[in-house]
């Protein structure tokens, strides 16, 4: 625990969170050992003090406390050789930075903004200018012990890396470059590509490519790339340019930086990155831009598997609305149609119900002739109802009110923020009033034909303010039947017949797992019994669910009012708990036969190693990459697919039997 | 050649104009069912004629169980026989997938005779003759007690079998509608259906596996059947905690409207008749919410109206026309209040065969009775109709041709248009050797 606490600021440097990684890094600033040792006083000085003032969470908690005592400590350790005053020096100033990285970080935190080691560069300012009063009481620091011999072009690479460290050499280089290949590759190609880019700009500018590559601040480029390609955005092309754009700048910046600061003998060291990421994660977090990184995982690999399992799973930050309906019903307007679906009215869509390929019976003259009008309206979404009319009159067919064209309508304001309004309600149809909370599937009202409706139909959009007639927004059916297919997140084409999916409550209890529920399980291979297999309820410090087997793997899910599915696995590759993920990925709480859905499944369930790490790193180039299609086919307690099969039980609550390969796990009992 | 008709002062009254247009000139208009032209229909069985769709009874009862199904793991619905009891039509129900919901022996023979076993049949109603419920218990049929004396027939059945017969009360309660119906089973509010399954309990002869309610007909209100399921749910699991009884399933009976036109109610049926999803949602929502044991209890149903109403057709012919001494334009047709028990609360759905040339007219629809109230309209804006003229009544699945008398006339054929438009006959006009079957001539006369 003391160990892992000690070296995670090692690795955190290089954006990793890892102890291994961390010790070695520990171990190679023994290179030059005054950076080692007045580096590790810092630590140490810094989680003394924290104890002292009592503040264990924060730093426990907080990556940015410690990295930045020990940037401080390595960077006085670069330039004096460890004294009695600089140890003192070292120590003040650790303490120093541990305040002044709290206040910093309170003060950025209103903007969810990361403050880096920008505490680090504003210390390392303060304690240069004040040694030069001190000067005389120091020895200057020795150099690395030993280092190799390589060519310029890519010694000076490796030297930028070193420099991270305040070692620059080509062996310190090698090491990093080692452990970043090993984390992440994406992270490699980053700092290679950030590094030569922003040299060859400088070049440019400054007019000599030997100058540009002997620069020791070059390092700030591929801090850059990485935090801007990988870790604060999605690795993903879009975002490789910005992380370049980024790099110019940190070029211009430390030029600027280096001329005002070489008048007082300051280095600039990391404050180029500090000032061009910072920026940059301000304005795009800020702006809501698309592919931020809002979970940052371990490596930009994980972030983006995470982000794009997300998205091809569950439509990410799409509007999702249910279709407002029960039965079959076609689309009679989809999306900038033909009629009235058009500008900033486009996102909308209208329903009738048709029978061989007719909307009436008869002859269409009566409003009683269409299978739509008085069928109910469900509600779309869970939320508030603000805004509604229920007192016009149902036109006749062939008449239609030019003035009050929407019709009887309801407002409701969805819990995720979006506002979605249904229009042409059947006069004095309506079961709710302003202020009632529905549910998805709740009856509001009848189909009707108010307003400027030609026949009995429902029209549905999503808008961006509760006030009527507001511009539509875009959005997407969470969840519909096409014939037997469930399709998630999508849109049905004009004349397409959709049906809505009602959630079965039972299922709903079937699934409702809680802590310390026990599930044990008879595994049996080609029949022949192997052994017995617990899996049990837990839930974590953030509030999410997951089963842990014997071995401590864990499998994340969740319940949703129609959907139980499986988001996350951690633990070993070789597992049964992680066949309950690929067999069951997502299962629809419906009572329903054969109804087929396709899920993307992470590769890390699928793939070996090395593939995974192939395709994670082609992914951040091309999305599709990553698609993972299972098909699965559900019957009411049965689900089933080209991997196997599961077992609902009838009565109890979770899985009965999975059947995959060879083997068949048979549930024992239930104990809670 | 355009058809002399006699001219006639007509009062035109305004307030029935609207800008929707006069009534005086629209006409319905229906000439075929299914794709079968009614003259076809009325020239090849006769008329009157009573017409069955199975496409709209599939239709109608596919959207209704799909509605439950959806909502609730374990829903079945009982065809409830006194709707509409023609073979052919409790068949296509039995196919669907309905058990069979009887409220006399006749019924229970008719069920058994159709190939419905025993199990598969709910035994209601208030009067069960001892030596057929002693048949049902053999063979299984689950039986709602109706009032104390069945429980004590069932005691004295369950002696002479030395079995114990598993049964299901039925219970009236307060729904908050009128009229209440509390002539049938034991009462909710006063403990009278507690006390019964104490009495049940106390002598352990019987087991309670079912609860069953029906509160009333032609419901307005799905709040109701809320109501009736959460009160069925509270004795569920009163009687469950206090008497250790495994109450397996619950039967909300029947009773959902069908879209006929109520008299004395001015909105169109669509407006005012709940939705499948109505019903579905009261009921299903009000199990959930009380269900307290592991299992959730099966749901029966027992709607007979609302599936079977709009599927069902009367076929009739303009036999003649007279004109009244207030002016109304009378006419005669071969069917009436004989084969349409239901026009008593309804205003039926009158379509004509074509399009007729001239204004609407106050007119008044009169069977062939001799008798005067024999009237199907009293005021109807029609064109001037001929003699021939095939009008189209609807809806009428339900009870009428049960409650059809044979009265002055012979009871009428009925046929069944299938899904792909053929016609079959499923019951022949009855002739002097049907009415004279059973009856006998004492030798003196």
């Amino acid at each position: 625990m003391l160990a892992k606490i000690f070296l995670k600021p090692y690795s955190a440097l290089l954006f990793i969170n890892n102890p291994y990684a961390g010790a070695i890094l520990l171990l190679a600033t023994f290179l030059n050992p005054s950076v080692a040792i007045s580096g590790l006083i810092s630590v140490v000085a810094t989680i003394a003090f924290a104890e002292f003032i009592s503040l264990r969470e924060e730093y426990l908690n907080k990556g940015f406390y410690l990295y930045n005592s020990l940037l401080v400590g390595m960077g006085i350790g670069y330039i004096f050789s460890p004294t009695l005053i600089s140890i003192f020096l070292t120590i003040i100033l650790s303490f120093f930075t541990f305040v002044f990285s709290f206040v910093l970080n309170r003060l950025f935190w209103t903007y969810r903004v990361p403050i880096l080691s920008l505490p680090f560069s504003i210390i390392t300012i303060i304690s240069y200018l004040a040694s030069i009063s001190y000067r005389d009481f120091f020895t200057k620091s020795s150099h690395t012990l030993f280092d190799i011999n390589l060519p310029l072009f890519l010694s000076s690479y490796l030297k930028a890396l070193g420099t991270i460290f305040f070692i620059p050499s080509a062996v310190m280089g090698l090491i990093i470059v080692f452990i970043i290949l090993y984390f992440s590759r994406i992270m490699f190609v980053l700092s290679i590509i950030g590094f030569y880019f922003g040299v060859f700009l400088h070049s440019f500018l400054i007019g000599s490519f030997i100058k540009a590559l002997n620069d020791i601040y070059s390092f700030n480029y591929i801090l850059v790339a990485i935090a801007l390609g990988g870790i604060f955005l999605l690795p993903t092309i879009r975002n490789f340019l910005i992380a370049l754009i980024g790099v110019s700048l940190s070029v211009v910046i430390e030029d600027a930086i280096h001329t005002l600061f070489s008048f007082y003998h300051i280095p600039v060291y990391t404050l180029p990155f500090n000032m061009v990421v910072i920026a940059f994660v301000f304005i795009l977090y800020l702006i809501g831009y698309k592919e931020f990184n809002y979970y940052i995982k371990e490596t930009p690999e994980k972030s983006l598997s995470s982000y794009l399992s997300h998205i091809f799973r569950f439509g990410n930050d799409l509007v999702k609305i249910s279709p407002p309906f029960s039965g079959k019903w076609s689309v009679y307007q989809a999306f900038d149609d033909e009629w009235t679906h058009k500008g900033d009215y486009k996102y909308a869509y209208d329903f009738v119900i048709t029978k061989d390929k007719k909307s009436y019976r008869g002859d269409g003259l009566e409003l009683s002739d269409y299978y739509a009008f008085g069928e109910s309206i469900l509600s779309p979404v869970n939320g508030y109802v603000i805004d509604c009319r229920h007192d016009l009159k149902d036109n006749p067919i062939g008449v239609v009110d030019r003035v009050n064209n929407w019709g009887n309508y309801i407002i409701i304001k969805a819990d995720q923020g979006f506002f979605v309004e249904i229009s042409h309600l059947m006069q004095y149809s309506l079961n709710v009033k302003v202020g009632d909370y529905v549910y998805v599937n709740s009856i509001l009202a009848k189909c009707g034909n108010s307003g400027y409706s030609p026949e009995p139909h429902i029209h549905i959009q999503v808008q961006y303010y509760g006030i009527l007639g507001s511009f539509t927004k875009y959005f997407v059916f969470e969840k519909y039947y096409k014939e037997n297919r469930l399709l998630f997140n999508s849109l049905p084409k004009k004349g397409e017949e959709i049906e809505n999916v009602i959630a079965d409550k039972s299922m709903i209890s079937r699934f409702t797992f809680i802590i310390g529920d026990r599930f044990t399980y008879e595994i049996f291979k080609n029949n022949k019994k192997l052994k017995d297999f617990t899996i049990t309820v837990k839930m974590n410090d953030t509030g999410e669910f997951y089963f842990e087997d014997e071995d401590k793997n864990r499998l994340y899910f969740y319940t949703s009012n129609y959907l139980f599915y499986f988001y996350n696995y951690e633990g070993k590759r070789n597992s049964f708990l992680k066949w309950f993920f690929i067999l069951a990925a997502k299962i629809p709480l419906v009572n329903k036969q054969d109804i087929k859905y396709q899920d993307y499944l992470p590769l890390y369930l699928l793939c070996g190693k090395i593939k995974q790490t192939f395709i994670e790193f082609l992914s951040s180039f091309s999305k599709n990459k990553y698609k993972y299609p299972v098909c699965y086919k559900f019957s009411y307690l049965k689900i089933s697919s080209e991997k196997g099969e599961v077992a609902l039980g009838a009565f109890n609550k979770g899985f009965v039997s999975l059947k995959f390969k060879d083997f068949l796990l048979k549930i024992k009992s239930e104990e809670n | 050649m355009k058809k002399y008709e006699k001219p006639t002062i007509n009062r035109v009254d305004f307030t029935m104009a609207s800008k929707y247009g006069s009534p005086l000139k629209t006409q319905k208009i229906r000439n075929s069912i299914d794709g079968v032209d009614v003259h076809k229909l009325t020239e090849n069985y006769g008329s009157p004629l009573f017409v069955f769709s199975q496409k709209a009874i599939e239709e109608k009862y596919k959207k209704l169980y799909e509605a439950f199904s959806s909502r609730y793991p374990n829903v079945k619905f009982g065809w409830s026989y006194k709707t509409n009891y023609l073979n052919a039509i409790c068949k296509i129900f039995h196919n669907l997938g309905s058990i069979a919901e009887v409220v006399s022996e006749f019924e229970y023979q008719k069920a058994r005779a159709l190939g419905v076993e025993g199990k598969d049949i709910i035994f209601n109603g208030p009067y069960k003759p001892k030596e057929h419920l002693k048949t049902a218990v053999k063979e299984k049929a689950k039986i709602h007690i109706d009032h104390l004396f069945e429980i004590n027939d069932l005691e004295e059945i369950a002696d002479e079998l030395d079995i114990k017969i598993p049964v299901a009360i039925r219970v009236n309660m307060d729904t908050g509608i009128y009229p209440q119906w509390s002539r049938f089973g034991f009462n909710f509010e006063n403990g009278e259906a507690y006390e019964a399954v104490k009495r049940i309990h106390k002598e352990g002869k019987l087991v309670l596996t079912g609860l069953h309610t029906h509160i009333g007909t032609f419901m307005l209100d799905a709040n109701a059947y809320r109501e009736a399921t959460l009160k069925l749910m509270d004795l569920k699991n009163q009687i469950e905690e206090d008497f250790g009884y495994e109450i397996e399933y619950i039967d909300l009976g029947g009773g959902f409207a069908s879209k006929n036109r109520l008299k004395g109610i001015y909105q169109p049926p669509e407006v005012i008749v709940p939705t499948a999803d109505d019903y579905a949602n009261a009921i299903t929502n009000a199990i959930y919410e009380k269900n307290k044991s592991d299992k959730l209890p099966l749901l029966y149903l027992e709607t007979g109206r609302h599936l079977i109403d709009e599927a069902g057709y009367l076929l009739t012919t303009v036999v003649g026309y007279k004109r009244f001494p207030d002016g109304r334009k009378g006419y005669i047709l071969d069917a009436g209040v004989n084969l349409l028990y239901t026009s008593t609360w309804y205003n039926f759905n009158i379509e004509l065969d074509k399009h007729y040339e001239g204004l609407n007219e106050p007119s008044m629809l009169n069977g062939p009775l001799c008798m005067n109230i024999d009237v199907i309209e009293e005021n109807i804006m029609l064109p001037s109709l001929e003699r021939g003229s095939v009008l189209t009544i609807s809806p009428v699945g339900a009870y009428n041709y049960t409650q059809a008398m044979q009265f002055i006339r012979y009871k009428p054929a009925a046929v069944l248009i299938d899904k792909n438009s053929n016609v079959h006959i499923i019951k022949e006009e009855d002739d002097l050797q049907t009415v004279n079957f059973k009856e006998r001539m004492p030798k003196e006369l």
